[in-house]
């Protein structure tokens, strides 16, 4: 190898040596195709200061070889006792109308059986944890969702094309890996859609949820009312409101507490005026994405509270071209889209 | 925001499951090309199993450094093998059948295989689904001169044999050099070195032939 092809290759190599024209020529016409950090952030997800625990199938790691034995001893027990076993009322077909579910720990019911290490919940039936115990169920071949203790889940549908959860109180853990809205979960006030994620989403005994997205997108509607909810970020849903508008986890919690204030509550002229005053001043550039959601619509802000909001959101990042004042202070969602390419949340899979 | 601040949620998501099978993922496959597949380096190996071992115990944060490391080599995977308007919903497949499967992963400090293998097979997944992408694909990469558009000069390294052009993609595309993709794609240096060397000499001849009248 002459030192002139040396040198080139080197530039290949690492990009130290003389660069090589033909190559700087490619890279330039190529770099419009590079990953592109800015639109698709990497995750960022909160510490949680709970330890995990090693338990259910996480033991079985100790003896990994012996965990595949497992899984088909406990598939076959189940479907023998599923098949010979007398119970009450069942749907017709259950083998393609119900999911597998998992015992964690403790003793989780389905219906008013207790499962002892695994069972199958079947279209209309509620799985139930008490303090002490959890689930996991499989969703067909798409997904896993684990159910935390105090939590009550039913099954709705069961199908290729909608596999439905009814989350009625507690909490669960979503993974979902499915084209988007196959997999759905409802809330008292708002279903949970999911776009090819991983979620966790909390509902108390009011009928109060929260959505905590930690990959990929969610969205959370009702009633023509959506929030799209993309990793690190939050929603929650109230009885009576739907979905309010989405932030991200690790905005300040003044900021958070006066979303809230805004979002839900029926607040006098002066409280409104100093709750949005304190998200705007609290709001950082990666809470811009905030601030253009509360422009929409449907959130229902006066055109005043949206020519203060399009300032700030302006200050914090610059409109594009296409983009300007009057129209959305009037309310144009469609300038909303234009903007939106430049919070750096990117944008739900397309399918 | 009462519920906010107490809420526990605790992400789970990446639970080891003791499963021995990576949903398709063939190892044992054979080796085209320069594909030597070897250990990257120590440092890289280190940190990888660091984080892949946080993950599995729940670390999120963790999962997103790896995410933050490798979205680059997913990305240029999968541009080798589909059309650039779905690479992104790709990579976010990966990642999420990487976070279901990860306790699947019996050796951590083989993240970087395990992962490349995932897109690949994501990509091969994809054609099989949509059949009629493969050959819009080569209608591209036959169709005009190639050096005046970037797409066709995508479509050209496409077109090449797989080790080859995945490593020019993550070179020229992507922007990562030799050793990062040795590192992150589980190939030795030697065998990422010489891909990068024929497959430039195959776009060189390929780029040649285009522009004779």
């Amino acid at each position: 190898m002459n030192d002139e092809k040396k040198t080139k290759d080197d530039y290949l190599w690492d990009g130290s040596g003389e660069p090589d024209p033909e190559i700087q020529r490619l890279e330039s016409a190529l770099g419009r195709f590079r990953h592109n950090p800015d639109l698709h952030p990497a995750p960022v997800w909160p510490e949680t200061a709970a330890a995990p625990h090693r338990t259910g199938w996480r033991a079985w790691l100790t003896f990994p070889r012996l965990a595949p034995a497992l899984i088909m001893a406990a598939l076959v027990l189940a479907e023998v006792l599923f098949l010979r076993w007398p119970r009450g009322p069942q749907p017709i077909n259950p083998s393609i109308s119900s999911w597998q579910v998992s015992r964690l720990a403790g003793s989780p019911l389905i219906g008013e059986n207790r499962i002892a290490e695994s069972g199958r919940l079947a279209i209309g039936q509620m799985l139930v944890t008490d303090a002490s115990s959890r689930a996991n169920i499989t969703v067909g071949k798409i997904g896993e969702v684990e159910v935390e203790p105090n939590s009550r889940v039913r099954l709705v549908q069961a199908r290729m094309t909608e596999n439905r959860l009814a989350l009625d109180r507690g909490t669960i853990h979503a993974l979902i890996s499915a084209p988007p809205r196959l997999f759905f979960v409802d809330t008292p006030s708002a279903v949970a859609v999911d776009l090819g994620c991983a979620y966790t989403l909390q509902v108390d005994d009011q009928g109060v949820g929260l959505l905590r997205v930690t990959f990929g997108w969610v969205e959370f509607e009702t009633h023509g009312q959506q929030s799209l909810i993309p990793s690190g970020a939050a929603a929650i849903t109230k009885p009576g409101i739907g979905p309010g508008t989405p932030f991200f986890e690790d905005a300040s919690d003044a900021l958070k507490t006066a979303l809230e204030k805004l979002d839900f509550e029926n607040l006098d002229p002066q409280s409104r005026a100093a709750a949005l005053h304190t998200i705007l001043a609290e709001a950082r550039k990666r809470d811009g994405f905030t601030l253009l959601n509360l422009l929409r619509t449907y959130r229902g802000m006066s055109e005043p509270e949206r020519a203060l909001i399009y300032d700030r959101l302006a200050a914090l990042i610059p409109p594009p071209p296409g983009v300007s004042r009057e129209p959305m202070v009037r309310g144009d969602n469609y300038m909303v889209g234009l903007w939106w390419d430049l919070m750096g949340v990117g944008h739900p899979k397309k399918k | 925001m009462a519920i906010a601040q107490t809420f526990e949620a605790e992400w789970k998501a990446a639970r080891l499951k003791g499963l021995t099978d990576i949903a398709g993922v063939d190892f044992a496959g054979p080796i085209s090309e320069s594909r030597t597949v070897a250990a990257p380096p120590v440092i890289e190996i280190s940190e990888d199993a660091r984080l892949v071992i946080a993950a599995r115990d729940g670390n999120r944060a963790a999962f997103g450094e790896l995410y933050a490391k490798y979205a680059r080599v997913v990305h240029g995977i999968l541009l080798t093998r589909v059309p650039p308007a779905d690479v992104d919903d790709l990579v976010h497949d990966v990642f999420l059948h990487a976070m279901r499967k990860l306790g699947s992963l019996r050796e951590a400090a083989a993240f970087a295989g395990w992962l490349a293998a995932i897109a690949r097979n994501r990509a091969a997944d994809f054609h099989r689904r949509s059949r009629e992408h493969v050959e819009l694909k080569d209608d591209v990469a036959e169709a005009g001169p190639p050096h005046a558009e970037p797409h066709a000069i995508l479509a050209m390294i496409q077109t090449l044999p797989d080790a080859y052009s995945e490593t020019l993609i993550l070179r020229l595309v992507e922007g990562l050099t030799g050793p990062e993709i040795a590192a992150r794609t589980g190939l030795t240096p030697g065998s990422v070195r010489v891909n990068l060397h024929r497959g430039m000499e195959q776009l060189r001849a390929k780029l040649g032939q285009s522009e004779k009248p």
